[in-house]
């Protein structure tokens, strides 16, 4: 005898099964879908269908509901949207926020879902991807004590981040809750522009404290791009931030235990020997790195991470030869290439990346020092150094440093100097020294740039600033040309991989934080 | 027609004028060099326009944020 299904009417066992799977692929339903349409903006599994290989979505939880008896019928798979799929032939877990079901709020059965998800990524070696846009806790579900009871802190390791496997999140709309949290905890974040990251809705702010902010103000692209560092890359469309994703997998292994994958060896794009050519006349002057860089790499290997952010240091994978590397460089363009607390936070985050992932570290040197001063200091410029030296000192992956120009102080050791990477190059016009010698003239002797005795001095602090001083004494391994540097690269990566162990690092930053 | 101002990156002092008054500017254009840590550091024009006041002299210090030049863009 037949029952009657959640629809309330009488149809037969099979049939109820594909009434309850089609009713749960209409999501919130077709009125809220046209909307989205007409926005150009996509719905969640159409995030999915673009994000994965064809036909490879495998879905967990599609017919699962709120627990409250009486939104089960409102409640297409309670919200988020689950499962496994495979990008470039690799399988992956998403979970993506259907904004048409109660905002992707967070709720008891989804977040079981969200639980199953990371068990099986986590211990089958699989990089997550997190599609985000998300109002937060549901409502009125979550409020009062039973109600947070019931509803939050189920799970210990919710937001546990210990880099078994690379995550990848994408803020596609609002973000409140969740999808902010995920996208906070993940290696690599994208951010459509229009959409909004932040902790609370401008509706809240405005409640609690009384002040009236725009949500673009609040969190949209340009704060976190720019100021906040939260946000990798900015994109225009879904369609652009999901090809990110992909791209950024690309250069990651699938888990931490597995050296990442080789693409076809390519040249670079601008030939080596325009590599000296770059570098100005005068050593006052500026120049963008990212040149040298192309110069460098295989050609469009070079996958930035954080461009607006930190500008002075230029953080990027790229590949030389087919092999994922990351670069860290110094960009004398902004400020002259003297390091700033953002560009300290920015290079630790990727250090910590890269290591995580046994991608090997590749750092370009041309800097006067750390920017030094009040507006340091009120940054906290000495804890960021030496988060920045920590970080490099506990790599275990192959690290290897070429001194272009500038070295100078401290930053001469963060930037890998001496015994801080595993082979240290320098160009035949490396300039390295502990301070510029006017400054230490008038530090050490205390003259004046126009007293007779300062050329003298000077003079003598110059002393041994060549970088055949260094190279005497096995301070650095070798001095390259400019036009020498890929090869050399290529065949110490040869040398250096971590061949003992498959190319596998130790990972000690793994618990290391998500944001800086 | 809005007025864009264009800022010193870093503290130092104004090491070169490289513009003036009513001089037409393309985005990218520098137009003054500030000494900081003994390098020369540009202060670049965003967007294209014609300067309408600059505020420093050579030699004046600045602060990293300082406005130093308008525009009208």
């Amino acid at each position: 005898m037949p029952s009657h299904n959640i629809l309330g009417t009488s149809e037969p066992h099979q049939d109820e099964l594909e009434l309850r799977r089609s009713s749960a692929l209409r999501m919130g339903g077709e009125t809220k879908l046209a909307k989205r349409r007409e926005k150009g903006i996509l719905d969640a599994r159409q995030r999915i269908d673009r994000l994965l290989d064809p036909d490879s979505f495998q879905e967990v939880g599609l017919l699962s509901t709120s627990v409250m008896p009486q939104d089960r019928a409102q409640t297409p798979a309670d919200g988020k949207i689950a499962g496994y799929g495979r990008i470039e032939n690799r399988e992956v877990a998403v979970v993506s926020n259907d904004f048409t079901v109660k905002g992707a709020s967070s709720s008891a059965t989804n977040g079981k879902k969200i639980g199953h998800i990371k068990r099986v990524a986590t211990e089958r070696g699989i990089p997550i991807v997190f599609l985000g846009e998300s109002s937060g806790a549901r409502m009125p579900d979550t409020m009062g004590a039973r109600g947070m009871g019931t509803m939050l802190g189920s799970d210990p390791t919710q937001y546990l981040r210990m880099r078994e496997t690379p995550w990848a999140a994408a803020v596609l709309g609002d973000c409140y809750g969740s999808s902010t949290w995920y996208t906070c905890c993940s290696d690599f974040a994208v951010m459509r522009k229009g959409a909004v990251l932040a902790v609370s809705s401008p509706g809240l702010v405005e409640q609690a404290l009384s002040e009236t902010v725009d949500p673009q103000t609040l969190g949209g692209w340009q704060l976190h791009a720019e100021t906040t560092g939260l946000v990798d890359r900015v994109v225009d469309t879904d369609e652009e931030a999901l090809a990110a994703i992909r791209t950024f997998l690309s250069y990651m292994p699938s888990h931490q235990a597995e050296a990442p994958p080789r693409a076809e060896p390519t040249d670079p794009g601008a030939s080596a020997a325009q590599i000296a050519k770059l570098i100005p006349p005068r050593r006052t002057q500026v120049y963008d790195v990212r040149k040298i860089i192309a110069a460098l790499v295989d050609q469009d290997s070079q996958f930035e991470m954080k461009p607006q952010f930190g500008k002075v240091a230029v953080t990027t994978l790229a590949r030389l030869d087919g092999q994922v590397v990351g670069i860290i460089a110094n960009n004398p363009l902004f400020k002259g290439g003297a390091l700033d607390t953002d560009a300290c936070e920015k290079i630790t985050s990727f250090i910590v990346l890269c290591d995580s992932f046994n991608i090997p570290l590749i750092l370009l040197v041309d800097t006067p020092g750390f920017s030094i001063g009040p507006e340091a200091e009120r940054r906290r410029a000495p804890g960021k150094i030496m988060n920045f030296m920590n970080a490099l000192s506990l790599c275990t992956v192959p690290k290897l440093s070429v001194i272009l120009r500038k070295s100078y102080g401290q930053a001469y050791l963060n930037m890998g100097g001496g015994r801080n990477s595993d082979e240290v190059a320098a160009w035949p016009g490396a300039e390295i020294s502990f301070m510029d010698p006017h400054f230490a003239v008038r530090i050490v002797h205390g003259h004046q740039s126009d007293s007779p005795e300062f050329a003298e001095a000077l003079s003598e602090m110059e002393r041994d600033n060549s970088v055949y001083g260094i190279a005497e004494i096995f301070g650095v391994q070798a001095v390259i040309r400019p036009e020498e540097t890929r090869d050399h690269l290529i065949r110490l990566l040869g040398v250096h991989q971590l061949r003992r162990t498959n190319g596998v690092g130790e990972h000690l930053m793994r618990a290391w934080p998500t944001s800086y | 027609m809005a007025k864009l101002q264009a800022k010193s990156e870093v503290s130092g002092s104004v090491w070169k004028i490289e513009t003036a008054i009513g001089q037409k500017v393309a985005e990218g254009d520098t137009i003054m060099l500030i000494e900081s840590m003994k390098m020369e550091i540009p202060v670049v024009v965003e967007s294209a326009g014609t300067v309408t006041q600059i505020l420093v002299a050579e030699g004046d210090a600045v602060v990293e944020g300082q406005t130093v030049a308008i525009l009208d863009t």
